[in-house]
């Protein structure tokens, strides 16, 4: 495929981007001019040389290959970047390598020509927008410009010169640039140079002198560059103080059209706009005509937005019947002082006659906003608004209608033939007709069964209840009145409905467009986890558009896939996971700027893909297959970004929370050594203590002590000194849980094996014990610590021992209950004190009044217990049984879940 | 037989060391005792014990060194000592040629057991397999016929189920890895441990009363399993 090849190297695309990233934005620096030759590329190359003796690195990007030698010169003992060579419909084009400019990352890069449009193959579709990537990544940049270039400066220049400029750049570009350079010599001066040649060569220079080196055109052209610049100084000035309260001021709002000539308008409010420092507003009322517009008509919307966005509006879309109210109701909730619109000369035709003008009517409803002219200028080509679909949708024909018609017809004729029998004053028949008509009008669509009626009414009623009957002629007087009377009900009625179901339908529509958006914010306030998130917000594209999405929650580079969700209607979206197209969805997410199918960057990519932003941090990037072709429009662009500002406040709130939680699982962390270290002065000090003590005692009293004292003393070292290997082993267990995450490491292990263990050492240590032991029949493998485990079910029987006679029943029992595992430590002992229930898994954080050593062995071997089931993701708990002795039961998650949650 | 048992024991904790040469002094072995690997490897070469005692942390060289080290030229029964929950150390161990392990704290008896059936299965290897059944509390395995009975009862295994009760058997006593029993029943590229730990479910509820409380095939949670001597 031809467009493949063109696509840049992913990978190579991936390593520029990567060296992009922890580095502060590069400065650019734009040498401005009022035409060709006032010596940018000179001035430019002149400063470079003194920062390279000066030991700068400095590197030539890009210079255009036609530079007079003079200037040529220059660029001699400047290291430069050798130029891409594209192959365009068979001709060889050199631009400007951006990935090589990455790479080498210089301190300062030369680029000539900001407003030059790149061709078509190469990674952006512009210059400038390879300038952004290399400030960007931290690059100071040095570039030319004319002044006819930039975007709102356009139309002015195209006056004044009556030569259009295609290529131009954005306000905010040159806007945001840290210096700008003005590049001055009199138009004198500047001819003079002309006409030696040293601008164009001769054969082109004629051509060029008599279309625009004209000295008229020169001085005007210097002094829009002489402006700007001055304007950009003083707007500086401004900017040191009370910049706030000066947009407070004013708020600008241009209506625009598909007409061509609303660019203007938007150009105008632009700079007008900036001159006050006021924020400003594109608003397009989007009405029944605008569903049968033509392709060019939405093309030329679609490229108003653009231009809008680019000049730096906010962009609203409204839904209105009347275009008037619509925008007067806006700009009283918005609080705008300011409306632009723009008019073109029509000709009053009989359709208008009577209606008021766009501009009588906002003038009417809104007495305190300044409303701006904007004349269509002659030189836009005659703009036809295409009339012809609007009738069609008014009037067509459909079965269903035409019955219901005739059928009213019908019965209003037989109702009045009764009346005339019943010689009723055919006033009144008049009035059924009429009533028939209305009804039609109400119950059909459009104008056409309205109107039809009306005439077959006054027909019907000439011919059946006019003298002479049965003849079309009428000899009263008054009866065209009638007639006339009738059409105009059956007109105005058919009007009145079609404005109704207009406003009905698009009320629907945008109902349909909150509810969506209601519905999504409703369900995500509700879903938590990120892959919940995720899957919601991909069903909700999916199924709105039907379109394959792909949803990236972090960079793909970090080595995470996207998750997809695939559209009933695509066939193979493998190529979302491909590495180009995640090389684009990286871009999205080091660039903070949508990308892909239909935008200016990435353009080959088959998907549109878009950030999640909040707070100017990317959270995810969605990616909206166009495989089929048929791009997003601005209307499913801009309801994408309401889902996508909802998807961000969710994945806000989940990234909040997993902090809660992290901060939970500290401070679970903290309570749970606090208690250890507890446990550890307090607990081990008794039996040690005794130990010392009893083991002196032997050694020191040997020939007086009988040998009973001497086996007691014996045998309490060896019951406590157990206690305390038991202690220790249990402490122990606790630094098997990671630190970090609170989780211990999981193998699947089978139940039937870990809890013999467990029953094997209790039966070890506590001979004559009486425990019966049941596990299920089935083989049951339960993800665990297998000695932690261990752990907890040692800790419980001996806890269950210590608290019930001597060989009283205790049963342990393990069962399976659906995707849990539950195992129970069941004694007919004396039961748990009711005051220590709610707290028996505390450690000793509870046990106020309870001395040492009645709690001495299970207080803390209890909270370890908890501490190590809550680590696998599980719940312990206990109560009483109603028969007497208690029930000490914990669950563990068989697949890997976290009960918890 | 009059000669008494040698038992060399390698472990630097003094109170340690002192109380199991009580024991197994008053259990009518001979004793040496030595406090590092260094001294562990020299004394292994020139005492010959009949079984050493090997303590894994010692203080001038990792156990697993010594045990290797030993292990080079001769196969005299080995037990390792180690801490509890350090199954990877055991596992460790058991590759590299230790007959069995105890675990801190050990009782003395369990040492004793221990003791006595890695110098028992030291001894037979000399005249391998006198008999052609093996008797295990209520459980008879016939290695000619290839029959397993239980308390007097047939008991039906699959092949697999039998060479794993084949293996432990011939072993019985001796804990066997999860991995070499593996590696011994479906070859050394494979993993089947869930393989295993299936079968093994198996032939408990064919062979035993209750299988939570196993009488004959002991599991040593993340080590193996170890065939009771006598049930």
């Amino acid at each position: 495929m031809d467009s493949e090849e063109k696509r840049p190297d992913p990978d190579l695309l991936l390593k520029s981007i990567g060296t992009n990233e922890n580095s502060g934005r590069g400065k650019l620096k734009i040498f401005l001019g009022y035409a060709a030759g006032v010596g940018k590329t000179y001035a430019m190359l002149d400063e470079a040389r003194e920062l390279k003796k000066s030991g700068t690195d400095v590197v030539v990007g890009y210079v255009e290959p036609h530079t007079r030698p003079e200037t040529l010169q220059l660029l001699e003992g400047l290291p430069s970047i050798p130029p891409l060579t594209v192959q365009y419909k068979g001709i060889r084009l050199k631009e400007f390598d951006l990935e090589k400019a990455l790479n080498r990352k210089p301190e300062i890069i030369l680029v000539d020509e900001l407003a030059h449009s790149n061709a078509e193959g190469v990674r952006n579709k512009k210059r400038y927008q390879d300038i952004e990537e290399l400030l960007n990544a931290g690059i100071d940049v040095y570039t030319t410009v004319n002044v006819q270039h930039i975007e709102s400066l356009n139309d002015v220049v195209e006056n004044i010169t009556k030569i259009s400029v295609k290529e131009t750049i954005p306000d905010y570009v040159f806007d945001n640039a840290e210096l700008v350079k003005l590049i001055d010599i009199a138009p004198e001066e500047l001819l003079r140079r002309f006409e030696e040649g040293k601008i164009y060569r001769p054969e082109r220079a004629v051509a060029a002198m008599q279309n625009f080196f004209t000295k008229e055109n020169l001085r005007l052209l210097r002094e829009v560059a002489l402006r700007e610049v001055a304007q950009r100084i003083s707007q500086d000035n401004i900017n040191e103080y009370d910049k706030t309260e000066k947009t407070i001021n004013q708020r600008f709002l241009v209506c625009i059209g598909p007409s061509p000539s609303s660019a203007k308008c938007i150009r105008w409010t632009a700079r007008t706009a900036e001159a006050f420092h006021a924020p400003w507003t594109v608003l397009y009322v989007e009405t029944q005509d605008s569903r049968s517009q033509t392709e060019e008509q939405q093309e030329n919307i679609r490229n108003h937005f653009d231009l809008a966005a680019k000049l730096g509006a906010q962009i609203v879309t409204l839904n209105g019947y009347d275009i008037s109210a619509a925008v007067a109701e806006y700009a009283k909730l918005s609080g705008i002082t300011n409306i632009v619109i723009g008019k073109s000369r029509k000709k009053k035709s009989f359709r208008n006659f009577y209606e008021k003008n766009l501009e009588d009517k906002l003038i009417s409803k809104l007495s305190n906003t300044e409303i701006y002219i904007i004349p269509d200028n002659d030189n836009v080509k005659e703009y036809k608004r295409p009339h012809q679909v609007k009738w069609q949708n008014n009037f067509y024909f459909s079965w269903g209608d035409t019955i219901k018609s005739l059928a009213f017809l019908i019965a209003a004729t037989l109702f009045s033939l009764l009346l005339r029998q019943l010689d009723i004053g055919e006033q009144n028949i008049i009035m059924v007709y009429i009533l028939s008509v209305l009804i039609i009008s109400r119950f059909t669509k459009g104008y056409a069964y309205g109107v039809i009626s009306s005439v077959i009414s006054v027909l019907a009623f000439n011919f059946l209840f006019v003298e002479p009957y049965y003849t079309f002629t009428a000899i009263q007087v008054g009866y065209p009145v009638t007639f006339l009377i009738m059409l105009i009900a059956a007109l105005l009625t058919s009007a009145m409905m079609v404005r109704i179901k207009t406003q009905a339908k698009l009320a629907v529509e945008r109902e349909r467009k909150t509810e969506v958006l209601y519905e999504l914010n409703k369900k995500l306030l509700v879903t938590r986890g990120l892959d919940n998130i995720m899957e919601l917000a991909n069903g909700y594209i999916t199924s709105l558009y039907n379109r394959s999405v792909i949803f990236y929650p972090e960079d793909p580079q970090n080595g995470n896939k996207g998750v997809i969700k695939k559209a009933s209607s695509d066939k193979d979206i493998s190529f979302l996971n491909a590495s180009d197209e995640e090389a684009v969805a990286h871009w999205v997410f080091v660039n903070k700027k949508r990308a892909g199918a239909g935008t200016d960057t990435l353009m080959g990519a088959g998907a549109f893909y878009m950030p999640i932003m909040s707070q100017g941090n990317v959270l995810g990037v969605l990616g909206i297959s166009c495989a089929s072709g048929n791009k997003l429009n601005h209307d499913n662009r801009a309801f994408l970004r309401m889902i996508a500002s909802l998807v961000a406040m969710a994945l806000e709130r989940q990234h909040l929370s997993d902090e809660q939680r992290q901060i939970m699982v500290e401070s679970e962390k903290e309570s749970m050594r606090s208690n250890l270290l507890r446990a550890i002065s307090h607990d081990l000090r008794t039996p040690l203590t005794a130990i010392s003590g009893a083991s002196s005692a032997i050694l020191e009293n040997k020939s007086t002590m009988d040998e009973q004292t001497h086996d007691k003393l014996l045998s309490d070292i060896r019951e406590d000194s157990q206690w305390l290997i038991r202690m220790v082993e249990n402490l122990l267990s606790v630094t098997r849980i990671n630190e970090s995450s609170m989780n211990v490491a999981k193998t699947p292990q089978a139940v039937e094996e870990v809890v013999p263990e467990a029953v094997s050492r209790i039966r070890s240590k506590f001979p004559g014990c009486n425990i019966k032991v049941k596990v299920p029949d089935e083989f049951l493998l339960v993800p665990m610590d297998a000695t932690l485990i261990e752990q907890v079910i040692i800790n419980l029987l001996e806890n269950a021992i210590k608290h019930s006679k001597r060989s009283s029943l205790i049963e342990l029992t393990v069962k399976r209950l659906g995707s849990l595992a539950v195992f129970e430590v069941s004694d007919n002992g004396e039961g748990i004190p009711l005051q220590e229930l709610p707290n028996l898994f505390e450690g000793y954080s509870s046990g106020k009044d309870k001395n040492a050593d009645s709690s001495r062995g299970m207080g803390i071997g209890l909270s370890i217990c908890r501490s190590i089931i809550k680590a696998h993701g599980g719940k312990i708990e206990a109560e009483n049984k109603a028969e007497g002795g208690a029930v000490f039961r914990f669950v563990l998650p068989i697949e890997g879940s976290d009960i918890n949650e | 037989m009059n000669n008494i048992p040698v038992i060399l024991i390698v472990e630097d904790e003094n109170g340690i060391s002192n109380f199991i040469s009580a024991i197994l002094t008053s259990n009518n072995y001979h004793v040496i005792k030595c406090q590092n690997g260094k001294d562990a490897v020299t004394m292994a070469g020139s005492y010959c014990p009949d079984l050493v005692l090997l303590d894994l942390g010692l203080p001038d060289m990792d156990g697993l060194e010594v045990l290797s080290g030993i292990r080079k030229w001769s196969d005299m029964p080995i037990i390792v000592v180690t801490a509890r929950g350090n199954e990877i150390e055991k596992v460790k161990a058991l590759d590299l040629g230790a007959d069995d392990y105890v675990t801190k704290p050990f009782g003395t008896l369990e040492l004793l057991a221990r003791i006595r059936t890695a110098i028992r299965h030291k001894q037979k290897s000399y005249n391998p397999l006198e008999t052609d059944k093996i008797r295990i509390g209520g459980l008879v395995i016939d290695i000619v016929k290839r029959t397993v009975t239980m308390d007097g009862e047939v008991v039906h295994l699959t092949p697999i189920e039998y060479k794993i009760l084949l293996m432990l058997a011939k072993n019985a006593g001796k804990v066997i890895t999860l991995d070499s029993i593996c590696k011994e029943i479906w070859g050394p590229y494979t993993n089947e441990l869930n393989a295993l730990r299936v079968n093994m479910a198996n032939i408990r509820r064919k062979i035993e009363a209750n299988p939570a409380e196993p009488k004959y095939i002991l599991t040593e949670v993340g080590v193996g399993y170890r065939m009771a001597e006598d049930a």
